[in-house]
Order: C-alpha cells, then structure tokens, then sequence
C-alpha cells in the first residue's frame, strides 16, 4: 500500500504531480494538496460519505478525474440503450466498462457509492476485468445521475461492446468450474472406494460386498470420466480427425483405456479395477488446466476492456441539418457524424470542418492534440479536442482502425511462443514413439506374464504422459503473463519475456521518457505591481480552451476568469479579451517582451507592457529515480540516447546518474548504437515511446513503450507498459528472470521424471494408480511451480525510502 | 457388512447434494469476481447509520 505523506508533491487522489497552485481540501484533519478541481471534489465526496477507507485500501493511486466530464442524458434514452440494458423486475441492469478500476479498493469504491445513491438496486464492481453492473429503479433515479456519480470519481464509463462475447466467456468458465467441482467430488468418492478395496489386503472381503463396491465406483467415476474428461476426449477426436498424435489423445486414451477395461473386469469379476487411476488422472490434469486459463484469462481481459472502449452512440445530421442520437450500429458510410468536443469520434471518417483538433491517444499514445484540416482522416475512437466538429464516415465497425488494431492484439495474445511450440512438437513426438514402447511392452508382459500385460501397460501409459513436459512452459507463460498484466504491462510478442530475461544492457530512447512531459510552472516572475494570482487566473483563462500542450501547466488554477473572442496564433502565443482588457499570452517576441525567444517561457502583456514571465518546465516522472537505481541493481547497464540537445539530456542524466548519455541522435545514430552494443555481444532492451522511433525499438532484441493514461495496445513494441511508471521496467525484467529460472526448472523436473517413470513402469514396478498419482503430481508440481510467479516481490530500493522530491527543474528546448 | 448397504447410499446421497450445491454455486456468481469481495470485510461497515440520498432530500 502507498504511505499517504501528509504534505507530498503529488496530488493527494490521483498522485499525479501537482501544479505549482493545488486545491486543497481538508480531510481528516490535514490540509491535503490536489492536482485538479476533478479529484479535490471526488476526495470531498468520499470523505463526506464517510468512505475515507478508500485512501487506507487502495494499492494504487485512483486515476485523474477529468472534470469537463461527458453529458450523460443520452444514456437515459430507452431507444439507444435497448440493446444493453436488461429489464429485471421492473428494474433496470445495465454493465458498463469502466477504464480507470486499478486495484479492489477502486472496485470497493464504486460499490459503497453506487449503493448511497437512491434508487439504486444492486450494484458491483469488478476490478480485475473493470466492469461495473448497475440495477436500478427507473421510477426513483435516472442512469445518467448514477454514472456522473461514478464519473466524478475518476471512472469514466463506456458501454461495453461484445456484451455477448462476455457472456459466453463466463458461462465457459462457469463450465469448466462445474466440470473441476464435479471431478473432484466424484474423484474423491471413487478413490475411498477403491480404498476400500485395497485395504483388503487378506481377501477376506466377500465377491458379493467387493462387487457391491466396484458397481458403486462405476456410478460415481462415470460422470467423471465422461462429463468432466469430455473436454480431453473432444480433444482427443479434434486430433484424430487432423490425424496427429497430441496430449489430449494419450490423456483420454489413458482414461477410457483404464476405465473401459475396469467395467470389463467388473461384469466378468476379474481381480483387479483401475477407476481411482482414471478418476484422478482427469481431476488433476483438469485442476492444471484450471489454473493456467484462468492466468491466460486475466491477461487477457483487461486488453479487452480497453480496445473495446468506443461510443456507444453517435450523433448523426439529417439531410435537413437537423441531428439525432443514433446506436453506433446505425451509423453507415456515407452519414454525416456530428462530435462535441470531449466526444469520441465514432466511425472512421474524413474532417468536414476547417479546422479541428483531436487527441488520438488511443491509436497512437500521442497525448497532445493533433490538429487536422478539412479533407484529413478522422479516426474512431479518437477524441475530438477544443471544438465541435462533423465527419462524413468512411468505415464503420470492424472496418475501422481501431477495430484492426483490437485484433491485432487478440492475435497477438493467441499466439503461441516459439518455445511452446517446440515443447509441443517434442511432446507429440514423444506421444508416438510411447505408443510403440506400449505396443512392445505388452507384448512382452504376454510373453512374461499374461495376468499383467494390461495393468503394466496402462501404468506405462499413463505414468509417462509427457503432460508435465508440455505444461512445463505454457504454464510459466501465462501465470507470468498474468503476473504482468497486473503490473499493466502488456506483451505484445509472444516471446517477448524470453528476450528480456538475457538483457544486459536497457537503452534509454528519449528523454521524454524519464520525463512525463507535463508541463509544470516553474515560477513567475510579475512587473508593474500585478499579484501572481491576479496573473494566473489571466493566464489560465487565456489558455484554458486553447487545447495547447502548455495549457496543462495552469490546470491547477481554479478561480481562472473568463476569456472571450481567444484567438490562437499558432507558433507565437495567444490573445484574448478578460476583463475588457485585450491580453497577449505568448513567446517574447508575440508579447513585445526583451527576453529570449525560448519555450521554456511565457510571457503576458496586455499590448503596451509586459506583465510577467512565467517559466514552465518539464517535470521528470516521479519514480524515474527509483527505476534506474532498481534497474542498476538487477546488473544491467544504462544509457540515454536522447534526440535532444546536450544540456537538458545532461541535465537529467546526471539527475538520474546514468553515464553512458548521447544527445542529439538521429534515430539512424540510435540503430547504430544499438547495433554496435549487440555486436559486443550484449543484449539490449531499448525503452522508447513507441511513436516515432519505432524503427529503433525494433532494432533492439527487446523493446518497452511507455504509455500513460489508456493503455494503448497499439504501440510498437515488445511490451507495452499501460501504467504511468517506470517502476514496472525492473519489475518486468526481474519477472522475466524469474520467469526464466521457473521453465529451467520445470523442463529439468518434467524430463527427469519422465526418463526415470518410464523404465520403472515398463519394468512392472508401477500400478496404474501409482502411475496416475505419479504422473498428475509431476503436472501439478510444474503448474504449481509456475504459480510462484504470481507472487510479486516488490522491487525495492534505497532510492525509495531517500525520495524526496518527485519532480525537478528540467526544460527541453523545441 | 449389512451396515454398508445403508452407508454407501447414503454416501452418495450426500456426494449428490454436495455437486448438487457447488452447481448452484457456480450458477448463482459465487465465483464470478474473487477479488473484489475479500475486501469488503476489512472495515466496519457504517452505512446502515447514514443517511442515503434520498432521505436527506425528503
């Protein structure tokens, strides 16, 4: 859990770093600083509704609350929202997504609050897939009230589109549980039974009482082999039909072999049964199987919740210049779609008006607005900044962009690792040649003694199962990334991890890394008597609305004034009426100032003087220092090849004590760097932003993106890391390694155990039950092992408990 | 051994209503979300003594 500091630099809700003029708020007692209007009011609420346990639960920081937040009164139109909300009782249910849900505190939030809200029903919240389901009651609340609750406190929510996909998903698992619940008790009955049986050591049981038994072993070991195993033995016909030899042939061969020839030996009363070996050999493989979707499932969710975060509704203008709110089904090519700004853009399109402005932040991860002219494209899922604007649709649904990137990452995800696939290949192998060893054991065993050859034969079978072998690196992956998804880093490649284990060297790409870019106010120097504040609140209102990156620096003002008739002057500054007074806001040269024509500052004159300079810079991320001291004491070597020039790069190299700096690289100077580290034979990770330097982070063996707010799957990159920190760079190496250490030892595990069972068991040294604890204890202890994964040890440093100061003075020049 | 004859059904009677319960388990969402709930018992929860929405309004 993060200490809470009374006095800390960063905003007390979101812990973003705060502007040089919070809000505060008092709560429990202390004055506490806050970034934004947004988060000071969603902290007041929490606290006033007497849910300040949040701040104790949490073991993440909340996300920033947007306070120029979406109207919600389309949410309450029946015709829209037919398709997604369910009526239950003469209630309404409805689940949304929700992109901001971190930790369970959040989840545990948004329920506490939702339930104080009248008419509210019932109402959940899932953290880990990030879905809140809302029932209300029509006649006592509207929909739109309930989510501007949920949106003011820093969860902005989305209707959710593959609500059918969803469901599918939850029944399949809810199968697979009912399937493990089903063996396990069926499993745990049939082995007492058998017991039963060999306690009876001395044969002193009557035939009447141990077929009594045996009859009672088929009713509760069917359901078990045929209801729970189905999943092996569809899988066994998938693979006969393909003709190949797979694991889930030998398992359900195994089974069906074993409980085929106990039935056999129970009607005609033969001396042995061999149910508990069948039973048990489906309940653990089922129980590894269990544990590695359910790893597989985690990652993948919170992938999905992200990509599949789109409007729902679209505004769209009729022929006769009059607008409706159409389902984004509706929408077709063609249709005229109209975007307040702060909407997102619904269809792929082409820009209508003049000029206009978009964030596109979850195509590209570019956090400021890109302007666009009339005739450029306009992509869905982008959010229209500063002003509205209309489009004429050119792709709708799975055609636009961001429905191929969306798959692009499930393919992604599907994909197996090279390593699987080879474990796979050696494991079919292996399925085959045993098959033989079987066929020529038995005939042997005839040979030898005829009363065994079967009971030998199936133990061979079933103890030298190659399961453990196969499981061995599949289930390392995915607990592994499982683990990352919780740390917010997504894998883009599949083998991704198996590089980073071997990385010795991780190469900085751009100072923008280590800083956040956020502009911070550095202070301000005033002329001519004016207050700061008096200043602030001019310049806020100046550059609230003009959607430039340097507005951020004056978020934090919140009594700004009003501004009319602003007018941007791209390249210079701004100006504007506040207070009767035409202000300029701008470079020197635009303001008529004396100072040097330098963007790390601002200058405010109303026409005839000058008023004040206000410096902004650059702040670095908060943990950066954390991070390379982590990432120094994993062994690795750091440098900072930065595009910039030589003072700021240096500036904050020697911030961070990283050495080996270059400034002002080329992106072909970066490639030659890095390829002249991989020909002195090191291994280098390279951490960029994913936007402009792709051809460099693929260069690198392994690469890391860095992205803030949304996480934005698209980047190209090995690893996405979807959460604001840099903390998760040693984390995710150190997990690499780990995960590394964990296949080691899994393959060595799986291949000793197999060389040694199989000519034990071909021996005759095995029974079939032996030979099924044997073998499913060897999967469970792979499966167990790569379970260790999950456990995070934190990666803690010296730099942690020293950290003082989170953001310094650091400017880059244009 | 007569006693068998009554135990072992009875055995899979309760072997019955045991999946039997897990199924409805299952079924009815137990085990949708195990995350969010462990969470919910660590603090005392106060909210029957305050004031929801709505009765403040009235």
């Amino acid at each position: 859990m993060l200490p809470i500091r009374p006095e800390s630099a960063d905003c007390f809700h979101c812990g973003e770093p705060l502007p040089a003029v919070p809000s505060r708020v008092v709560i429990d007692g202390a004055s506490q600083a806050f970034c934004c209007d947004g988060c000071a009011s969603a902290a007041q609420w929490i606290r006033d509704a007497r849910l300040g346990d949040y701040y104790r639960l949490r073991s993440e920081n909340a996300g920033k609350v947007d306070v120029d937040s979406v109207d919600f009164a389309l949410w309450d139109r029946d015709d829209l929202m037919r398709d997604h909300i369910r009526h239950i009782e003469g209630d309404r249910e409805i689940t949304v997504l929700s992109d901001g849900m971190r930790c369970a505190a959040c989840a545990w939030l948004i329920d506490r609050a939702l339930r104080r809200e009248a008419g509210v029903v019932d109402a959940g919240a899932n953290a880990v897939t990030g879905r809140i389901r809302i029932r209300w009651n029509p006649a006592r609340t509207q929909l739109s009230i309930l989510l501007r609750r949920v949106a003011s406190l820093g969860y902005r929510p989305f209707l959710s589109g593959g609500e059918a996909r969803e469901e599918a998903r939850r029944v399949e698992r809810n199968q697979w549980l009912i399937r493990l619940g089903v063996a396990g008790l069926g499993a745990m009955q049939a082995m007492m039974f058998a017991e039963a049986l060999y306690l009876d050591t001395r044969g002193e049981m009557s035939m009447a009482t141990r077929d009594f038994f045996r009859w009672v072993t088929i009713l509760v070991s069917s359901p078990v082999v045929f209801y729970s195993g189905w999943p092996f033995i569809a899988g066994m016909l998938r693979e006969l039909r393909g003709r190949r030899l797979g694991m889930d042939t030998l398992i359900a061969s195994a089974t069906l072999l074993a409980y085929g020839a106990s039935v056999i030996e129970t009607i005609r009363g033969g001396p042995h049964v061999w149910f508990d070996a069948a039973v048990m050999f489906v309940f653990l493989l089922l129980a590894a199987r269990m544990l590695e979707q359910r790893a597989r499932n985690i990652a993948s969710a919170q992938v999905d919740a992200l990509a599949r975060a789109r409007p729902a509704l679209a505004t769209r203008e009729l022929a006769d210049g009059s607008r409706e709110a159409v389902p984004l089904a509706a929408l077709e090519v063609g249709d005229i779609a109209c975007m307040a700004a702060g909407d997102a853009v619904p269809a792929d399109g082409v820009l209508l008006e003049a000029h206009a402005s978009f964030e596109e932040a979850l195509l590209t991860g570019e956090s400021s607005h890109v302007s666009k002219q009339v005739g450029d494209s306009v992509f869905a899922g982008t959010i229209c900044r500063e002003r509205p604007a209309r489009i004429c649709v050119r792709e709708v649904g799975a055609n636009t962009r961001l429905s191929q990137l969306a798959r692009l990452v499930e393919q992604a995800q599907a994909h197996r690792p090279p390593l699987a696939r080879l474990a796979d290949r050696i494991a079919s192998h292996f399925v085959a040649a045993l098959a033989l060893i079987a066929v020529a054991v038995y005939i042997t065993w005839r040979v030898i003694d005829p009363s065994r050859a079967f009971e030998v034969t199936l133990a061979l079978l079933v103890v030298s199962c190659p399961c453990a072998l196969s499981l061995a690196i599949p289930t390392a992956l995915s607990v592994a990334h499982g683990a990352l998804a919780k740390l917010g880093v997504l894998a883009m490649r599949p083998d991704a991890l198996e590089t980073l284990a071997a990385v010795t060297d991780v190469v900085f790409d751009k100072t923008g890394t280590l800083s956040d870019g956020r502009p911070l106010l550095a202070d301000v120097e005033t002329f001519h008597g004016f207050d700061r504040a008096e200043i602030l609140r001019i310049a806020a209102a100046l550059e609230r609305d003009s959607g430039h990156p340097l507005a951020r620096a004056f978020d934090g003002v919140d009594d700004a004034l009003i501004a009319t008739d602003v007018l941007s002057v791209p390249g210079f500054g701004i100006e504007g009426d506040v207070d009767g007074v035409r202000w300029r806001l701008g470079r020197a040269a635009f303001v008529g100032a004396d100072g040097r024509d330098d963007q790390s500052e601002l200058w405010l004159g109303d026409g005839t003087r000058v008023i004040a300079r206000l410096g902004i810079r650059e702040s670095t991320r908060a943990d950066a220092l954390d991070a390379i001291t982590a990432l120094r004491e994993l062994g690795l070597r750091l440098h900072l090849s930065s595009g910039d020039g030589a003072n700021p790069v240096a500036r904050i190299a020697s911030a961070l004590g990283i050495d080996d700096v270059h400034s002002r690289q080329t992106p072909e100077r970066k490639l030659a760097f890095v390829r002249s580290l991989q020909n002195e034979g090191r291994c280098v990770a390279m951490v960029g932003d994913g936007l402009n330097d792709a051809p460099v982070l693929a260069g690198a063996d392994v690469s890391f993106a860095l992205a803030d707010g949304a996480a934005l799957a698209q980047r190209a990159a090995d690893l996405v890391i979807a959460h604001p920190s840099l903390q998760r760079i040693p984390e995710t190496i150190a997990l690499a390694r780990r995960t590394r250490r964990v296949i080691r030892q899994n393959l060595a595990w799986a291949l000793g155990y197999n060389l040694l069972a199989l000519p034990l068991a071909a021996a005759g040294f095995v029974t079939p039950w032996m030979a099924a604890l044997g073998m499913a204890l060897s999967s469970l202890t792979v499966t167990l092992n790569a379970l260790r994964l999950t456990r995070q040890p934190k990666v803690e440093t010296s730099a942690h408990r020293e950290r003082a100061a989170t953001a310094m003075p650091v400017t880059t020049p244009p | 051994m007569a006693i068998l004859l009554f135990l072992v059904p009875v055995s899979i009677i309760l072997l019955g209503i045991a999946i039997w319960a897990f199924i409805a388990a299952v079924r009815g969402g137990q085990f949708d979300d195990l995350d969010t709930p462990p969470i919910d018992i660590l603090r005392d929860d106060d909210a029957e003594d305050l004031p929801r929405h709505d009765d403040r309004a009235d």
